[in-house]
This record gives structure tokens, C-alpha cells and sequence, in this order.
């Protein structure tokens, strides 16, 4: 009996087992394969008695539920804050900043026009 | 609201704190089961299904949605959370209280009773022995009784090799278990003698 055959014969017995579809009884076994896999089979059917669903205590998950509903409420609250924070300090520094170019291009302005006039007044003729 | 998809809870989620509560709602008792399974006590299973959600919930404005079940990113995070533990726990030895309970139990039950639960105990001290990929199989397989397919959505593996991971798996854990049986008996033997 090849690895892939054992595979398949007892994935569906667990399945067979787990879900009751009973699908185990469709699998034609040789005597030699069944013999075989017995103990892998016993040793399904203790898993499936040892591993059975457990419940958490109500109070625990009604408990989790509610901090993680609240800590979410203030996870978002907090990037909402950040978000609006980041956004006036992007729009005061935007302005700042056309302020400071504004204030430049004027500053740029009267110098050059000063400049201009002063040496208009040095190439005038005198007298 | 119920029926929603996780792909929209999870979108939702980013802006809407109900939306991760549905999804909490959803999977804790899976996460419960499998955390309980892996570290065989409710106390530490609620502890390590707590820090499983917190880390869900820090990480949900990053969680990318490429198809693959929410459920397979939520047992990830536990199995990192179960792996810390074992390494913190394998450092300090703790008597479980539910194991306080069980050895009470054992004691005062009746012989054949605390024989089986005994046996139980062992096949499961066997199974937590395998490596963590295992146990999730047989946890996802007898716990949480998935399909084939199922599980190997959650797994991140193809059906065959879901089924190939099984045989492997309890041809390991009958060996490891009757390694325990034999212990176990070796012990009772030497009490008995001395």
C-alpha cells in the first residue's frame, strides 16, 4: 500500500468519522490494507473522543468583546485626531510658506528697484 | 449585519469599531479552541486569545485582503502568541490549575473513569508534542471539524497535501503516544515495587 492510498483511505475516515457521512463505508480496503491501517484508525476514533469543542465562559467573551469594541473606538478616534492634525499643519505650513514667497518676491522687488534708482542717480550728470 | 462578508467587516473595520466586534464575535470561540488545545488550560487560553484579538485589532489598518480567509490571519497570530508563551513557560515551570483539578478529579473518581481520562491526558500531552503545524491540523480537523479543503485554505497547503500531512501526523503521534504509555507505565511499575 503506497503513502498516497494510506493517505487518502484515512482522510476519509476521519472525515467519515468527524463529519457521520459514514463515508468510510465507500472505501473498498483490501484485508492486508485495512490490517494495516487498524491502529491509525483506533487511534482516530481516541482523537476524535479526547478532542472534543470547549466553550470560553460567557463573561470572558462578553468581557473581550466590549474592551475591544471600545479600544477600537479609541484607535480610530486617536488617527482621526492625527489625521486632522497632520492636515492643518500641511495647510499652515502651505500658507506660511505663500506668505514667506509673497513677502520675498516684495522684498526682491524693492531692492532691485533701489538699486536701479541709485544708479540711475550716479550716471546723471551733475552740475 | 450578520451575514456580511469578512472582506467588507474588515474594510468597515478600519473606520467602524462594531465592524471588529462582529468579526471578534465571529472567530473567538475558534481562536478559544485552538489556543486551549495547544497550552491545555483555560486560563492561559483566555490570556493568549485576549493578546491574539489586541494584536488583530492593532494590525487591521494594514491588513491587505488577498483572498485568503480572515480566519488563516487570525490562527498566525495565535500561533505566534502560543509560541512566545512556550518559550516564556519553558523557562519557569507552572502547575496548570486545571491540571490541579484533573489529578483531583483522577483521584477521587472511579478507577475505570480515571483511567480513561488518564489515557485522554496522554494522547494529548502526545499531541502537543508535535510540531505546531500538526496540531493545528488535528485541532482544525477534530475541534473544529473542517473539511479537507477547509483547512487547507486556512493551512496555506493543497488538499493532497492537507491529507498527506494527516497520515504523517498520526503515524508520529501513535509512536509518541506509546513512547508515553510505556513511561507512564515504567512509573507505576517502580511506585508499585518500592
Amino acid at each position: 500500500m503506497d503513502e498516497e492510498r494510506a493517505s487518502e483511505v484515512l482522510a476519509t475516515y476521519v472525515d467519515g468519522l468527524v463529519n457521520h457521512t459514514g463515508a468510510v463505508h465507500q472505501v473498498d480496503m483490501t484485508d492486508e490494507e485495512h490490517a494495516r491501517l487498524t491502529r491509525l484508525f483506533r487511534l482516530t476514533e481516541r482523537l476524535q473522543q479526547s478532542m472534543r469543542p470547549v466553550q470560553p465562559s460567557a463573561d470572558f467573551v462578553r468581557g473581550l468583546g466590549k474592551d475591544l469594541v471600545d479600544r477600537a473606538r479609541r484607535r480610530i478616534r486617536l488617527t482621526k485626531r492625527l489625521r486632522r492634525a497632520a492636515l492643518i499643519g500641511a495647510a499652515t505650513l502651505g500658507s506660511l510658506l505663500s506668505i514667506a514667497s509673497v513677502v520675498g518676491a516684495i522684498v526682491f522687488l524693492v531692492t532691485r528697484l533701489r538699486a536701479r534708482a541709485q544708479a540711475r542717480a550716479i550716471r546723471a550728470p551733475t552740475g | 449585519m450578520q451575514d456580511e462578508s469578512d472582506s467588507a467587516l474588515i474594510a468597515r473595520a478600519k473606520e467602524d469599531p462594531e465592524a471588529f466586534g462582529i468579526l471578534y464575535e465571529r472567530y473567538v470561540n475558534r481562536i478559544y479552541n485552538y489556543i486551549y488545545y495547544r497550552t491545555g488550560n483555560h486560563q492561559d487560553a483566555e490570556d493568549l486569545t485576549a493578546r491574539t484579538f489586541y494584536r488583530a485589532l492593532k494590525h487591521i489598518s494594514r491588513y491587505v485582503d488577498r483572498g485568503a480567509p480572515f480566519s488563516a490571519y487570525l490562527y498566525r497570530i495565535a500561533h505566534n502568541v502560543v509560541a512566545n508563551w512556550h518559550r516564556d513557560t519553558s523557562r519557569r515551570q507552572i502547575i496548570s490549575l486545571d491540571d490541579l483539578i484533573v489529578g483531583t478529579l483522577k483521584r477521587d473518581g472511579p478507577a475505570s473513569l480515571a483511567e480513561e481520562r488518564e489515557e485522554q491526558d496522554l494522547l494529548l500531552d502526545a499531541a502537543r508534542r508535535l510540531p505546531p503545524e500538526r496540531q493545528q491540523l488535528l485541532i482544525l480537523k477534530f475541534v473544529e471539524q473542517m473539511r479537507n479543503a477547509e483547512i487547507a485554505e486556512v493551512m496555506g497547503r493543497t488538499e493532497g497535501a492537507i491529507k498527506s500531512l494527516y497520515h504523517r501526523t498520526l503515524v508520529a503521534l501513535r509512536e509518541d503516544f506509546a513512547e508515553l504509555q510505556d513511561g507512564q507505565e515504567g512509573v507505576r511499575e517502580g511506585t508499585s515495587n518500592g
